[in-house]
Formats: structure tokens, sequence, C-alpha cells
């Protein structure tokens, strides 16, 4: 049974790479030699060997990883995929320390997608122009191709992305009277009419930068632009601080949370307290996949209590940020990116590795738990549901922060946090804007801060 | 221990007979004291306890707003989580293997040089003495980089030896500097009689000088130990496998909060409790020569 | 330093060996280098290379680029005046020192009268202030700060369901590490919680070895209890204290661990770095791995200065 099975993936895998090749042939036929003896030589060529593949935090599950190491062992056979994971939080000094070492650098990392352009601007990720096409190329989401790619030449590419939207109680608004707005003014109101000394209307960490951004982007503001290669922070630009401000107000009149919170888990805040207790939030802003934590308690097959994943729609429901003049607003989208380390001694393997992840099957698989899918053409496995078509909606006009080199030195030093935090606190917006200004546009082009 | 206690009670019935009309109002006091002094052990005690009782506590219960002081929900299923979960096996054998290949090295390193430097007079001395301080007071925050790169060169990544050697390196200036202290407080002629008594060196050295120092390597080894046993940033670095993780780190990546779940504080503190318990255990086996070894080196260093 | 050897004295090893009776008297033997070998050689295995790297590196633009294979610039002292000239430098240095002596006087204060109530109490109580002392001595740091966390987490942490519940409503939902201020008392009850056993034990040892008649004799001259604990205990314990109190100081400076872990909850970080988390943000955080080694050497001469009038008492003890 296994090996029929193995005999058919086999012949799938195949299928899948010739109709790449030829694809891709005829594409550039001119520039290089053709993709299929690229494809059998590539085949034929890497030594068995073990390379190692760094994730993440748990969001690729065991059952994805699983797919992943048997799937890699069957194609090349004799070599191994060993996965490691990593904490978000030391994964920086991980990367800086272990990807220019030769001897001991992972061949495959997950990057997060703001990290990606401080990496590949100093050299760390091979160039993959040439699969490009044959993993995805125009289907993949651009938005994070953009961040993995120098020159023209790409480094790296997206591994999945998540889109943030609101999660709110529909019963509680309900009862308030209140309907599903369709501004962001009309949502500052009403949430601010839902705050209670017990319950925030919109609960928003005052250092949660990742969510607050949204409303800069909702108002048209850029967090920094690039001109001529130099990077410059404009954080003063009108339309900036007035997405600022607004941000400021919603946390000011609508979230009871500390100012020092940062993208915390959220939705523990929107289920019901222990023994029916109101709920601590009326409203969050959460990634798609926080669904799986919310809703009523239930046993699960194995006895324990787990959430039901909003079964209750009259309880819990979801939106899309709306914009400033209606539609949807474009929010920070989450996610990773992923590459093949420079110094990777099984490049030939590494990318066997990609393709795998970037295979039909893989792709649907991820969306099946939730993650979007790097190839748009697989977005139809995250379901039809209102969940799926929300998260696909607002990936659409999802945006990333500014691609600048040192980018990755901003979110080290906590800079968004310390800023966030201090408006949060009440601080003049304009002038913190001036002061955080000067302080980061060094930053960003890699200089000293 | 004992003659101290002794010593106390002899002390308490000087007081009674010298104060004899006051013996109530000194009883009252004593009272309050005791009183207090129960009060400020349960106060320190706490974290500890709160630290176990959570690891007891299913984590549904724990993130209730009214904390539970009694432990009337007990379970064990954070700890059979945690413990199979993932990896705390291998941490715990790297973390006593790294600790006690540190220990040893740094005690027995750490000795011969503070016999060198107050057991001899000698050219290089001085400047010996002032780099064991003078490297204390180097911050290690900027060093991460260049011990990744020298184990890395070694081919010592992941491995026992690499970060030992980082960490002996890291904790014998302070050793040399404090039993420093204990061998100068242990008289030479001590052992120069012994040898006048028809003793070699070594012997006379091993027999008189080597029980006296007892505490102050106790209480040397308790600092390297603590050192070695909490050390997490340096191991975070060096340690990048999975399966080459010591205790600290794995602890942390129970309070790392993925992007889609929250921190399950009951497993923390099952965690927390569990790198606790070597710490207790070794601190029982010292625990009488530690202080009394502190204090013996402290008073003549 | 009376056993200098004239360089080019003839040797005379043979008469080293009918065993000296006064060994410092005579002319260095080769026993004390030979002693000194393995931890000479340890310090430079496991530092020679990286005190190396960070001379070399605090003189260089060092970025990630170089991290990455570039070749590094010679860049002078251009570190160096870049951390002179800015001010975060300097408030993370006075933080850092009045952070230090704040909790070292601190914890040797409380130590102190801990030791004092365990030498008033009877035995039986003193061995459960001393097993409590234990236990958080044992306590390992990541452990201990997580534990402190989590009591004083503020929606669920039980000092606030515990000051809220005692009449200060405003305390309920309190987020203790959000200020500068409250974040270092929280910082400051977690050293302090962890060092002040080592502390109290070293000092309470040190009083049972004051002998009994000097207490006695000053007993029956007509002295209470107080004149005896001031006048006569502590200062005969002096020298125990003003070590535990340099230990102290020594560590308290370094403080890292116990920052970073509190900040990965949300800390203003600008506001909180103590020296050592500057350098780490500095490096790691901002990959300006110059400025990082700039400031570690500074800070390494500044300790240096601090303690300098220390250090020169110790060598003048040492050279008599």
């Amino acid at each position: 049974m296994k090996m029929l099975r193995f005999a058919a993936l086999g012949v799938a895998a195949t299928l899948t790479l010739t109709a790449c090749s030829s694809g891709d042939s005829s594409d550039d036929n001119s520039a290089k030699p053709t993709g299929g003896t690229t494809a059998t030589e590539t085949a034929a060529a890497p030594e068995p060997a073990t390379i190692t593949l760094w994730l993440n935090g748990g969001d690729t599950n065991d059952d994805l990883r699983k797919y992943l190491v048997d799937e890699f062992a069957k194609e090349n056979p004799g070599s191994t995929l060993k996965i490691e994971q990593q904490d978000w939080t030391d994964v920086v000094t991980k990367l800086t320390t272990a990807l220019p070492d030769a001897d001991h650098t992972p061949d495959v990392v997950e990057v997060g997608n703001t990290q990606s352009p401080t990496f590949t601007t100093v050299g760390a990720f091979l160039d993959i122009s040439d699969m490009y096409d044959e993993l995805g190329g125009t289907n993949l989401l651009q938005s994070f191709v953009d961040v993995g790619k120098v020159d023209g030449k790409n480094y790296a590419l997206p591994y999945y992305f998540g889109s943030r939207y609101a999660f709110y109680r529909k019963d509680i608004w309900t009862a308030a009277g209140l309907e599903v707005p369709k501004t962001l003014a009309e949502l500052q109101e009403d949430v601010a009419k839902l705050k209670t000394a017990k319950m925030s209307g919109f609960a928003m960490g005052g250092q949660d930068w990742r969510n607050g951004i949204s409303w800069v982007f909702a108002n048209g503001g850029e967090l920094a632009t690039e001109s001529g290669g130099a990077w410059s922070s404009t954080l003063s630009d009108p339309k900036t601080i007035k997405g600022l401000e607004q941000w400021q107000q919603l946390y000011k009149t609508a979230s009871n949370l500390p100012s020092t919170e940062r993208d915390v888990a959220y939705w523990d805040f929107l289920n019901d307290g222990a023994k029916g207790a109101a709920p601590e939030a009326a409203t969050i802003m959460a990634p798609g996949w926080a669904r799986w934590s919310i809703g009523d308690l239930v046993k699960n097959d194995k006895g324990d209590e787990v959430r039901d994943g909003m079964a209750d729609d009259k309880k819990f429901d979801i939106f899309a940020l709306p914009g400033v003049d209606g539609g949807i607003a474009p929010v920070f989208a989450g996610g990773s990116n992923i590459a093949i380390s420079a110094k990777s001694k099984h490049p030939e393997l590494s990318k066997n590795l990609l393709k795998i992840i970037f295979s039909e099957d893989f792709q649907n698989m991820m969306g099946k738990t939730g993650l979007g899918p790097a190839n748009k053409q697989y977005v139809s496995s995250l379901g039809d549901d209102k969940f799926a078509k929300t998260m696909i909606e607002t990936a659409a006009s999802s945006k990333l922060t500014p691609a600048a080199p040192g980018w990755a030195a901003v979110e080290g030093a906590f800079v968004y946090e310390d800023l966030f935090q201090k408006i949060a606190d009440g601080g003049d917006v304009t002038a913190l804007a001036a002061q955080y200004d000067a302080k980061i546009t060094p930053m960003l082009n890699g200089g000293k801060g | 221990m004992s003659t101290m206690t002794a010593d106390r009670i002899h002390t308490r019935d000087v007081a009674r007979t010298v104060h004899a009309p006051n013996a109530s109002k000194v009883r009252v006091g004593k009272i309050l004291l005791g009183a207090l002094g129960v009060v400020v052990a349960a106060v320190w005690a706490f974290p500890v306890y709160w630290m176990v009782l959570s690891a007891f506590t299913p984590n549904a219960l724990l993130r209730s707003k009214t904390p539970n002081f009694l432990p009337t929900h007990a379970t064990l299923s954070n700890f059979q989580e945690v413990v199979t979960g993932s990896g705390f096996g291998s941490a715990l054998r790297m973390s006593v293997l790294i600790t006690f290949t540190t220990l040893i090295a740094v005690l027995a390193f750490a000795f011969l040089a503070a016999l060198a430097i107050s057991r001899w007079r000698f050219r290089g001395r001085k400047s010996f003495v002032l780099a064991v301080l003078f490297i204390q007071m180097l911050p290690a925050e900027g060093l991460f980089i260049a011990q990744y790169k020298m184990l890395s060169n070694a081919n010592l990544l992941n491995s026992v030896i690499g970060i030992s050697v980082l960490y002996v390196a890291a904790i014998i200036p302070f050793t040399v500097w404090m039993l420093r202290g204990f061998v100068a407080g242990i008289p030479a002629e001590l052992e120069e009689a012994a040898m006048v008594d028809g003793l070699s060196r070594t012997q006379a050295f091993l027999r008189i000088t080597f029980p006296l120092l007892a505490p102050g390597l106790v209480a040397s080894g308790v600092y390297a130990f603590l050192q070695a046993w909490n050390e997490f940033t340096v191991a975070l670095v060096v340690l990048p496998a999975n399966d080459s993780q010591t205790l600290p780190l794995w602890l942390r990546g129970f309070l790392a909060a993925s992007v889609n779940k929250g921190v399950d504080w009951a497993q923390v503190m099952a965690a927390s409790t569990l790198i606790a318990i070597p710490v207790i255990v070794f601190f029982l086996f010292v625990q009488g020569r530690m202080t009394s070894g502190l204090v013996s080196g402290a008073v003549k260093g | 330093m009376t056993t200098h050897v004239a360089p080019g004295a003839p040797g005379r090893h043979q008469a080293t060996a009918p065993a000296p009776l006064v060994i410092r008297q005579r002319r260095t033997p080769p026993t004390p280098y030979l002693l000194l070998i393995p931890a000479v050689a340890a310090l430079l295995l496991g530092l020679g290379y990286p005190v190396y790297w960070q001379i070399v590196t605090s003189l260089q633009e060092y970025g990630l680029a170089q991290q990455f294979g570039q070749p590094p610039k010679f860049a002078g002292l251009d570190n160096y005046a870049e951390i002179f000239g800015s001010s975060a430098l300097w408030a993370v240095v006075a933080r850092s020192v009045v952070f230090c002596l704040v909790n070292a006087f601190l914890t040797v204060g409380i130590g102190l009268l801990f030791a004092m109530l365990m030498r008033a109490v009877s035995t039986s109580v003193r061995i459960i202030i001393q097993v409590a002392m234990l236990l958080a001595w044992a306590m390992p740091l990541v452990a201990a700060v997580t534990v402190f966390k989590w009591l004083f987490d503020y929606r669920t942490g039980v000092v606030n369901w515990f000051l809220s519940s005692i009449g200060f409503s405003g305390m309920d939902g309190f987020s203790w590490l959000s200020q500068p201020l409250t974040f270092f008392f929280v910082a400051t009850m977690i050293i302090t919680w962890m060092s002040v056993p080592f502390v109290a034990l070293s000092i309470y040892a040190g009083l049972t070895s004051v002998p009994e008649e000097v207490i006695e004799a000053a007993r029956i001259d007509g002295a209470g209890g107080w004149n005896i604990t001031w006048g006569i205990l502590v200062p005969m314990i002096r020298p125990v204290i003003s070590i535990v109190l340099l230990l102290q100081i020594i560590w308290d400076l370094r403080v890292f661990a116990q920052i970073r872990l509190l900040q990965d909850s949300g800390a203003p970080v600008s506001e909180t770095n103590l020296l050592g988390n500057f350098i780490f943000e500095l490096g790691i955080g901002r990959q300006n791995f110059g400025g990082a080694a700039a400031v570690s050497i500074f800070v390494l001469a500044l300790t240096v200065l601090i303690s300098w009038p220390y250090v020169r008492t110790l060598l003048k003890e040492d050279a008599a």
C-alpha cells in the first residue's frame, strides 16, 4: 500500500516537475538552457546528505512537518531532512551567528517577512531566481516576494501568510444595538460605546504596533519611503500622523489593556471568563488562525477541553477592518518567508525541499491548517466559509513593513514598541513622530541608531 | 551546627540569670520575634510555594482572576506534558554534564592558581591578580559573536566541551579571587610544622591544608554551580541545535508564546519546578559547609 | 615583593631540593608557575580570542554585512566618538550605577536584619527561616524571573489581587512592567529576593563566630540588646559585611538576564536597559557590532576606574 502511494506520488511529482519545466523553457527559452535538462541534472547531482530546516514557533504543525520529512526522504533517497524549531524571540540572534557559518548553517530557514530585507541585502541567502517560475512565479504573494528581492533577484520567497481581521462578540454588539461598522470612524465610535470598566470595546495593547500600523495604512500613510536607494522614516507625514492619532484615540477610548502589552493572545479576552463570567473584550484583532482559540469549551476526542472554533455564530463573528471611506482597510500581513542559506553545502537538496514546500499538495495542506498558502492558486484550500473569504479579502489589500535593509534592526531594538507605548500613554503624536523619524531613518539604511 | 546551638543556649541562660527581673518581658519579646521570623520565612518562601502550587493546578483554573491558595484541584498532568513534551531528558542531561564539567574544571584550576598566588611571591603574580580582577569586569554581552566563531572553527558547537570552555573561563576569575582568601587564611606554618614532623610537602598539604580548605571549595563550588546552571544567553548562541539545549533554554521555549498559542503558565511553572529541584538537592548536600565557608574566606580575604 | 630575582642570576636549582622551610624568602621556584598553567590556559582558551576580537572590532565599522563576509573597514576611534556623543549611553550608565547601588545596599541591609533576626529567635524558628532562604537561593534565575512575572501579571497576578482585595482597588489590572519606575521596582524585588539569602546566611555565620565572652562581658557591663548589636556585633563582623557588599556591587552592576527576561513581557525597552542590555541590544539587536564592542570596552574601563581605590588597597595589602 505504502509502496503504491509512493509510486503514485513519485509520478505526480515528476508530472508537476515536467509541467513546470516545460512552462519554464517556453518562457525564457533564449535566456538559458532548457529547464528539462536542469531538472534531470538536479535530480541526479546531489550526494545523499542530511539537510536542516529551521522553522519558527509552532505554526507549522506536526502533520506538516512529518509530511515534509517523509516526502523529502522519498524524493531524495538516502538523504534526510532535519527540522529544528526556533523561537521567534531569539531567531535573529541565531540567524546572525549561524547563517554566515558554512560548517553549521541551517540549509533552509524560515524568516519573518519583516526580517527578510535585512538578511537578503547582506547576502545571507542563495539566489533562487532560477527556480522562481518553477515554484509559482507570479502566482506567489507579491508583497512577500518583494521583501525577499534585491536588484531584481529572488532570495527569499513567501512561506505562508496570515492576515488580520476583527473578531467580535456578536451577542454583545447586538445587545448594544450596534451593527458591523462600515467605516473606520464608525468602528471607533462603536467600540468606545462598548467599553466598560471590566471589558474593552476593542482590546489593543499599547505596544501593539503590528496591529496599530493598520490605522496608518488605512489613512494612506506610510512608515518609510525609499528614494534613490536611501530610506527615510515618514512618521511625520500628515497622513501617517492622522493614522497614529486615530489609533491613539482607539486605544484611549476603547481598550483597557496596559500600554505595555504587545501583540498578545487577544483571543483569551473574547472568550467567556471562568464560570461563565463576561468576556474581557467585545472586539479584538487577530490573525485568522486565532479562530481555533475562540469559542465555547467543548471536549475533543482525547477528552481535553478545547474551544469549538466559534461554532456559535450568534455569539462570535468576524469582520474585516473597514477603511476610512468604507471598503477594507489595508492591514499588516503577518507571515513569513523561506530562503536557502547562501552558505549551504547542499544547495541542490535545499532546492528540492523548496520544491516540496511549494508543491500543490503541501500548499493545500497549509491552507487546510489555516496558514495562507504562498501560491494564490491554492488559497481555495483555506475553505470557502466566511473565515477564508475574509482572510483572502484582507490579504489582497494587506501591506508589509518597509523593505529597508535596516528594518530588522528597528525591530530588534523595539523602537516601534517604544513609540507606540508613548503614543498610547497620551504623548503628543506630532512631536513623537519627529523625534522617532530622526531616530529611525539612520537605522533603516543600516547605519547606527 | 550543634556547637553553635549549644553556645546559643548558653547565651540565653546567661541572659536570663543576668536579667532575671525582666524575664517575662524577654519572653514576650522572644515570642514576638519568633512570630516575625515565621512571617519573614513565609514571605520569602511564598514565590516558591506559588510556583509549585501553580505547577499542580490545571491551566484553565490558573487564568481565573481569584487565586486559589490551596491545592484543591491538584493534577499531575502539567508535569506529564512538560516531561513528555519536548526534550526534557536531553536538556537535563546537557545541563548536568555542562554544569559538572565546568564545576570540576573551575575548582581544580582555580584552586591551583589560588595556591600559587597566596603561597608564593613571584614575578608576574601582580599582573595575574590584576588580570583576574579586571576580566570579571568585562561585560559578557558583547562577546557572543566571537564566542560563536571560535567554537564553530574548533567544531565544538552544540558540544558539552565547547560551552564548558567558555563557562570555565568566565567563572575562574571570581573563583580564584574567592579561594585566594581561604588559602591565605590557612597559615603556611601548619604545613611546615607537619613537614618538620617528616611528611612530604604533598602529604602535608593533603593531610593538613586541604581539609581546612573544604568549606572554601564548597562555597566557590556553589558559586560556579549556580553560574553554569543558570546561564542561558551564551547557551542560546553556541548550542543552536534543539537536542543540545540546556534546561534554561528549554524553559524559555515554554515562555515564548507562539503566534497561535498563548503561554501555558501551568506548564511553565511545572517546568520551572523541575529545574529548581536539582539545585535544591545540590544545596541540601552542601548546605552546612556553604555558609561557614563563605565567612571564613570573607573575614580573612 | 622581596623575592624579585635578578634576571640572569645563576640557577641554583639543586639548592631548592632540601625543602626550604620558609618558602617566600627564597628565590622563585618553578612551582607557582606550574600551578598557574591550568587557570591561565583556561582563560586564554575561553577568553583570548573573544577579547582580541572585541578590541579589534571596536576599532572597525562592523555591522551585519561584515558578519556575512564583507571585509570590515578600519574606523579608528569612530565607534568610541559616537558612543561618547550619544546621550543614550550616559543615561544607561547613570541608571545602571543607581540600580546597582540601590540593590546592593538594600540587599545587604535586609540581609543584615535577617541575620540579626535569626540570631534572636529560637532554634526551630531559625531553621524555618534558613530553609526559606535556601529555597529562594536555590531558585534558578530563569525560573525565578518567570515566577515573579507570573506573580505580577496585570490580569491574573496574585499581587494585584492581594492589593485590590485589601482596599487598593486601583491596583486591579495595574501593569507593573509598563513604567520604568515600577519595572525597576519589580526587578529590584527579584534581585533582592534572590540575593538576600546569600547575604543573610553569610552574615549570620559571621555572627556565630563572634566570641560569646565578648557579648557576655558587655552584658555584664549593663549594655542592652540594642547597644550590643550595633556597638559590638556589627563592628566585629564588618569584614563580612564589606565583602558581601562588594560582591553585591560587582554582581548587580552585571545584571543582564533578569532585565532581559522581564523586558520580554513588554517593558519600554530603551528606558529599562542596563549596561549589559544596552550592549546586547546594540550588537545583536541593531547589528552594530563595532559599537557594541566599543561600549563593552568603555564599560570595562569605567568599572576599573570605579573600583580603582579598592584595587589599590588590595594590592597594597598584598605587597605587605
